[in-house]
């Protein structure tokens, strides 16, 4: 409560208003002042404002339990995350699955693999569908952290929270897309079921890989940061808002074939405004994104 | 040359009168014709024919082929080019037309044709003209559409030689006007037949021409009255007309019916289109007239039996049936009152028998080709009288009478135009006698079909069937119906027979004498050819051809159509619609019968007829001169006239009989198209009547089943009555069952109602008795509680009792206090003195103690607060207190948090190390795996030896100096091992596996020293160094160490780090292949297995 006092009493304002993110580094660092973390609060904060890009990856670490509230224990986990890390990258190494060559992205799946036990026993098995989500995931992910070991844990922490919390939410997303494009664009829906395209669409993409590979990382991170906090509904919105988007396209191709084909290569120029009316868009249907939690 | 030589002596040949000879050289020209193209022998036979008129070259002429067609129609137009030579070219022409060579259709195109028209339009002389006309006319119907360019030409043709009939230019002899303008008639409705707009329209701007209105008035308009209005006029145009379309379907006899469809001259018309519209009426009435066969059968019979009833009974009898007939007969049956004679000529056998026309095609070119007039004399010489025909059906003598009716009734009409004739004519009886020969033949020849269809229907009361008798004396009178029609055949043969034999005298006779009976009924009247015979010469003038009497005969002849001509053909084949179509046939008759009639009245007399009429002066004349002379031959007429007659007589008779001759050839064509049209219409009737006979077999298919279907019908009836029976009884067995249903209901209900009587009244006496019971209960109740108020009253009794005594004791009692309290109360008067003092004393001690109490609560409650004081501090300090457990707690709980995200942290790193030895595990037992497959042979011989050792060795770890040996004995193995062991290890080991081994070796060797001098090695030491060897796999092979000696021994933490040690070693000698080593280092590595699986167990 103490901490609340410093806070400048306009920014609630400034929200009314319609100016975003203006006091939220500053109320974020305060958040992360705390010793001990108030893990609710970030949540609450990630899924009302973008997170500043400076304390996106701690305050993910934080939401994905890489390392725990403690300010001061965070030195010591790491090191044990750090060490647990090369001991199974040791480990790969030894039995031969990695060598200096292997692509990090690789590397990642393979200490994923043998940490959850699924370790194959030879390179040359074929790679699992949950592997290829991990792979794109790790791909996207790399591109936002730079120290391997972070990003091998926010990777694997992050596949394990979908895994884990979302597994159920996650299949019943397509219903739920169907359900607000009725709302959204009735037409674009019709269109879609009459070119039974509406099964086909890329839901592995989108809801699997969290549209990893199909938006540019600068606008993945803000879907990812909502996803992260705990709200899996962004991702149907985000795909309601492509389709939106990129409606007269969608209608203008007659095959389910062809609209899949579009949809997994959506151009990668205007990402940005489609992410920002995707959040607008599930606040107006979700209300208060701290609620939705 | 020697070839002209050679055909000059055929042509020569040609007319040889030795038969053989001439088939020789018929034969031979035909084959000369056949190799040769060139036009040189057709032109010679064309010469060769103009000089002699020879019938077989004409013959040869006429059936010439194809190739040859051009140069003869050359030839004959380049004769036709003479006037000299035009006559016999176009007679030459006229043969070769008739008999529509396969190259007709070329006419159109050779210069022939124009020459012919040039010739017909400037040519003066009558008898070129009127054989040309009629040439063109035989032309007209082969060339169609051809000859559709030349249509003026025609048609000019046909102005001028209009005109020339009334004219006269030439100023001929009218004889010659006869003929011409029986030919300008035929051309007339040729072209009206073939191009009715076309041609209307010439006539209509021909004639409109002021000079020409004369020739119409005169020729044309009474030509017009002979024809009816052509449909085409309606229907079609002048374009249309014209359109080869139409004229693709048609043949030639197509075409020439056609115009005689349109024709009203009964001489010229057909009537076939009538025919059809009225026989297909019929059709529908002669159904109902089929239902009932027995009956008309037995009309028919009668009919054609006709013994005695008149023809009308029968014939009324049948008019009923149908429904249209009646009315068709009404006009007739008015005149039956009248004159019944008339009807029975108009009887369908009759009609059937005149109508026939002459005999097939086949016998007409034979006939033709005779020396001519012969047999047409001598028949004309037996048959004589034209009326005689009409007279013959009738059964009595009123025939006469019938025929004067007509001829009275009619002469004043048309009798003039003839007698015209006639009156110029009356010189030249003997030339006409030729020319009557034509005429009468064509005569004779409608007579002897008369007399052969006669017979066929029946003809039981006619004269014929005498003449049948005199014939052939087997044909009695006894004929049944059945062989009406046998007898039909047989008398129909001998008669034709005679007819067509040519040659000997008895045939000649034989129709005299077969028409003989037919005169005969006529003979009373005088006007028949026997009566003629007798002597009756002068009666000629009223023998001569009334307009009317040809038009009536010819109505029979023509009149009737063509079809007829086979029908006794139908009449053997097929006897049932043979009779139907004889009825038909004769109301037909009867209708146009009548119509004829009256159009006779009105119409004026064609040229034909009077050509006719001329013809049959001419004859008449003829026979009464050979009468008087009874000479055979013509000659000899002549020689009896006296002398040769004048030569230009003999030219203009010679040219009559010329022109004749061509007008009877012509009729002949007309009569081969009609012959070849009636084959075909035969053709269609025969295929209708197999129909109407299909249709007769499924009638009888039909009634057939209708009867089987009656049957089932019946027997359907008969199974339904079956049924209805069966329902019936079981209808009765119902109701008497419902019935015993019912009394027995009506039993057990009294029983019920019975029962249940007596169930209320058991009811009632259950009541009853448990009224009783309550009753009784009561009862009892109430005794049971006098007897508690008894004995309740005898114990109030005794209560009151001892009460009363105890009263009695206690008012003694009362009375004995009394006493006592009268007593105290004296007593108590006497004491009341000094008690104050006490009461003083008494307070003064009390205040003193008050006092005393005032004061102790003073102290206490000094006390009180001293002690609430104390109290608050403690509690201040509790609060304290609690208020810093609090914090205590929640620094422990988040330290327990930090510790939990620390611990947390770890332990993933636990179980990532897990996952490591796990996956390292399965390295291991991978390699192993491929080890033991190598080695599996010696393994197996060493297990034996080895297996003991083992056993001893892992008995000697229990106590702790066999681990010492033991470990000696390892470490002087190792030592043994280690120079291979490091060697493989590091060649076949790379990477970490030998950097590992290097410090390992010296670590091992110092050990080993270590070992020696001390038995006991600190865990310290040995535990870096494993983990220096091998930092990873340490805390799993220190594991399995632990749990592979648990069972064994009380194994120590020293000892861990030597097994741990050994173990080490044992991996790393197993690591690496050399072969001098395996076998003694396999049976460690066995043992270690072999200890793993123990554990494995153990654990398990």
């Amino acid at each position: 409560m103490a901490d609340d006092s410093q806070r400048n009493f306009r920014s609630v304002y400034y929200e009314k208003v319609g100016f975003r993110g203006v006091e939220e580094k500053k109320s974020l660092e305060i958040l992360l002042k705390d010793d001990r973390l108030d893990i609710e609060k970030l949540c609450t904060f990630s899924q009302r404002f973008p997170l500043p890009s400076m304390y996106r990856i701690l305050v993910w670490k934080v939401l994905l339990g890489i390392i725990p509230p403690h300010h001061e224990s965070h030195a010591l986990v790491m090191k044990y995350r750090k060490e647990q890390y090369w001991d199974i990258h040791h480990a790969l190494h030894v039995i031969r699955f990695i060598n200096d060559s292997t692509p990090q992205v690789d590397v990642f799946l393979r200490i994923h693999q043998l940490e959850s036990g699924k370790l194959p026993r030879s390179l040359a098995f074929p790679l699992e569908p949950e592997d290829e989500v991990f792979l794109a995931i790790a791909k996207a992910m790399e591109e936002m952290v730079e120290d391997p070991i972070e990003c091998y844990w926010l990777v694997s922490c992050f596949v394990n929270q979908l895994n884990s919390k979302h597994k159920d939410s996650l299949q019943q997303l397509p219903k739920i897309l169907e359900q607000y494009l009725n709302i959204e664009d009735n037409r674009l829906l019709m269109h879609l079921k009459a070119c039974a395209a509406m099964s086909k669409l890329p839901y592995d993409l989108w809801f699997k890989k969290c549209f990893a590979g199909c938006l540019p990382e600068s606008s993945l991170q803000r879907v990812w940061d909502k996803v992260i906090s705990g709200s899996c509904k962004i991702l149907v919105f985000v795909a309601v808002e492509i389709l939106l988007t990129f409606k007269m396209k969608i209608i203008a191709l007659n095959t389910a074939e062809k609209i899949t084909q579009f949809l997994e290569n959506i151009p990668q120029d205007n990402t940005d405004a489609i992410v920002s009316k995707a959040v607008d868009l599930w606040r107006t249907h979700c209300g208060t994104p701290a609620h939705s939690v | 040359m020697a070839q002209q030589g050679n055909v000059g002596e055929l042509l020569s040949m040609l007319d040889s009168p030795v038969l053989g000879v001439l088939e020789d050289i018929t034969a031979a020209f035909k084959d000369n014709l056949i190799c040769d193209r060139g036009p040189m022998l057709v032109n010679n036979l064309v010469d060769y024919y103009l000089e002699t008129n020879s019938q077989q070259a004409l013959h040869i002429l006429s059936t010439l082929q194809e190739p040859h067609d051009k140069h003869l129609l050359d030839k004959i137009n380049e004769y036709m080019g003479k006037a000299a030579t035009r006559l016999p070219t176009l007679s030459l022409l006229g043969h070769v037309i008739r008999r529509q060579p396969s190259w007709k259709h070329k006419l159109s195109q050779a210069p022939l044709l124009l020459s012919l028209l040039k010739c017909l339009k400037t040519d003066t002389d009558v008898v070129v003209l009127t054989t040309g006309v009629l040439v063109l006319i035989t032309m007209l119907p082969m060339i169609p559409q051809s000859g559709k360019q030349y249509l003026h030409d025609f048609f000019g043709i046909f102005g001028r030689l209009s005109a020339w009939c009334l004219q006269n230019p030439g100023h001929v002899a009218e004889i010659y006007l006869v003929h011409l303008h029986a030919s300008v008639y035929a051309l007339f409705h040729r072209l009206y037949g073939m191009y009715p707009c076309n041609f209307v329209s010439f006539l209509r701007s021909h004639y409109s021409m002021k000079e020409n209105l004369e020739t119409f008035e005169e020729v044309v308009k009474p030509m017009m009255e002979h024809v009816r209005i052509h449909p085409e006029l309606v229907t079609g145009s002048k374009d249309h007309e014209l359109d080869p379309r139409r004229w693709k379907r048609l043949e030639t006899h197509d075409v020439v019916i056609e115009c005689a469809k349109i024709s009203l001259d009964p001489a010229e018309a057909s009537y076939e289109d009538g025919y059809y519209s009225v026989s297909r009426k019929l059709c529908t009435s002669s159904k109902h007239h089929q239902t009932d066969p027995s009956a008309s059968y037995y009309i028919d019979t009668q009919s054609s039996y006709g013994t005695s009833t008149p023809y009308s009974t029968p014939r009324l009898t049948l008019s009923q049936m149908p429904g249209q007939l009646p009315q068709i007969l009404s006009p007739q049956s008015i005149r039956l009152s009248t004159e019944p004679q008339q009807v029975t000529i108009w009887s369908p056998s009759a009609v059937c028998g005149m109508t026939t026309p002459p005999t097939s095609p086949g016998i007409v070119p034979s006939e033709s080709s005779q020396s001519s007039s012969q047999p047409y004399s001598k028949a004309f010489g037996t048959s004589g009288g034209k009326g005689t025909p009409l007279g013959t059906p009738a059964t009595s003598p009123p025939p006469c009478t019938s025929d004067d009716f007509v001829h009275i009734s009619l002469p004043s009409a048309a009798a003039t135009p003839p007698k015209k004739f006639l009156g110029g004519l009356s010189f030249e009886d003997s030339a006409e006698k030729d020319r009557e020969e034509d005429a009468i033949s064509k005569e004779i020849s409608e007579i002897t079909t008369d007399a052969e269809h006669m017979v066929p229907r029946g003809g039981f009361d006619s004269p014929f069937y005498r003449t049948n008798e005199s014939l052939s004396g087997s044909q009695k009178k006894t004929h049944s119906v059945v062989s009406t029609v046998q007898g039909h055949s047989q008398t129909s043969e001998p008669l034709t027979s005679s007819l067509d034999k040519p040659g000997p005298e008895s045939a000649r006779e034989t129709p005299k004498q077969t028409f003989t009976p037919i005169d005969k009924p006529c003979g009373g009247s005088g006007e028949s050819p026997a009566g003629n015979r007798e002597g009756t010469s002068g009666e000629t003038s009223i023998l001569t051809p009334s307009p009317c009497k040809v038009p009536a005969q010819r109505r029979v002849v023509f009149g009737s159509g063509q079809p007829p001509q086979y029908e006794h053909l139908f009449e053997v084949a097929l006897p049932k619609t043979a009779y139907l179509f004889v009825g038909k046939k004769t109301e037909e008759l009867l209708k146009k019968a009548k119509g004829t009639q009256d159009d006779d009245c009105m119409s004026s007399t064609s040229p034909v007829e009077v050509l006719d009429r001329l013809i049959q002066q001419g004859a008449d004349a003829h026979t009464k001169e050979l009468n008087k002379l009874s000479l055979p031959s013509k000659s000899a007429d002549w020689t009896h006239f006296g002398g040769s007659p004048p030569s230009d007589e003999i030219h203009t008779l010679r040219n009559q009989l010329l022109l004749l001759h061509n007008q009877l050839l012509y009729e002949r064509f007309k009569r081969q198209q009609h012959a070849l049209r009636n084959r075909r219409l035969l053709r269609k009737v025969i295929k209708a009547t197999a129909l109407e006979e299909h249709n007769a077999a499924m009638k009888d298919q039909l009634k057939l089943q209708e009867k089987e279907i009656q049957a089932l019908k019946l027997s359907l009836q008969k199974e339904q009555a079956r049924y209805h029976q069966f329902q019936e009884e079981h209808e009765n067995i119902v109701a008497q069952l419902h019935s015993q249903i019912r009394q027995l209901q009506h039993d057990r209900e009294e029983f019920y109602n019975q029962s249940q009587e007596l169930q209320t009244k058991l009811e009632d006496c259950r009541n009853m008795i448990a009224d009783l019971r309550l009753e009784l209960k009561k009862a009892n109740n109430k005794v049971c509680h006098t007897e508690l108020l008894l004995s309740q009253v005898s114990q109030k009794l005794s209560n009151s009792e001892s009460v009363q005594q105890q009263m009695e004791f206690l008012n003694r009692q009362l009375l004995v206090l009394g006493e006592v309290n009268e007593l105290y109360l004296e007593q108590l008067q006497h004491k009341h003195t000094d008690t104050t003092k006490e009461v003083e004393m008494l307070n003064a001690a009390f205040r003193k103690e008050l006092e005393k109490a005032k004061l102790c609560v003073q102290q206490q409650s000094q006390r009180l607060d001293a002690s609430q004081k104390r109290i608050a501090e403690l509690e201040s300090q509790l609060a304290k207190k609690d208020h810093l457990f609090l914090e205590q707690k929640k620094y422990l709980e988040d330290v327990k948090i930090q510790a939990r995200g620390q611990l947390q942290a770890v332990e993933s790193r636990y179980k990532a190390q897990k996952r490591i030895t796990q996956a390292f595990e399965l390295e291991i037992l991978d390699l192993f795996g491929r080890l033991e497959k190598s080695s599996l042979l010696k393994k197996l011989e060493d297990d034996k030896t080895e297996a003991a050792e083992a056993a001893e060795e892992r008995l000697d770890c229990g106590n702790e100096d066999a681990v010492a040996g033991y470990s000696e004995e390892t470490i002087g193995r190792n030592g043994e091992t280690k120079p291979p062991s490091t060697r493989g290890s590091s060649s076949s080991k790379g990477g970490s596996s030998s950097e590992l081994s290097t410090p390992e070796k010296p670590q091992n060797q110092r050990f080993s020293s270590r070992w020696e001098t001390s038995m006991l090695l600190e865990p310290s030491t040995t535990l870096p160094l494993t983990v220096g060897s091998l930092p990873s796999s340490k805390s799993f092979l220190g594991m399995k160490a632990r749990e592979l000696f648990r069972n064994k021994s009380e194994s120590q933490c020293d000892e861990e780090g030597v097994t741990i040690n050994r173990l080490s070693d044992a991996l790393k000698t197993e690591l690496c292949k050399d072969p001098s080593m395996e076998t003694k280092e396999s049976s460690v590595g066995q043992l270690h297995i072999m200890d793993y699986n123990e554990t494995h167990h153990d654990h398990s």
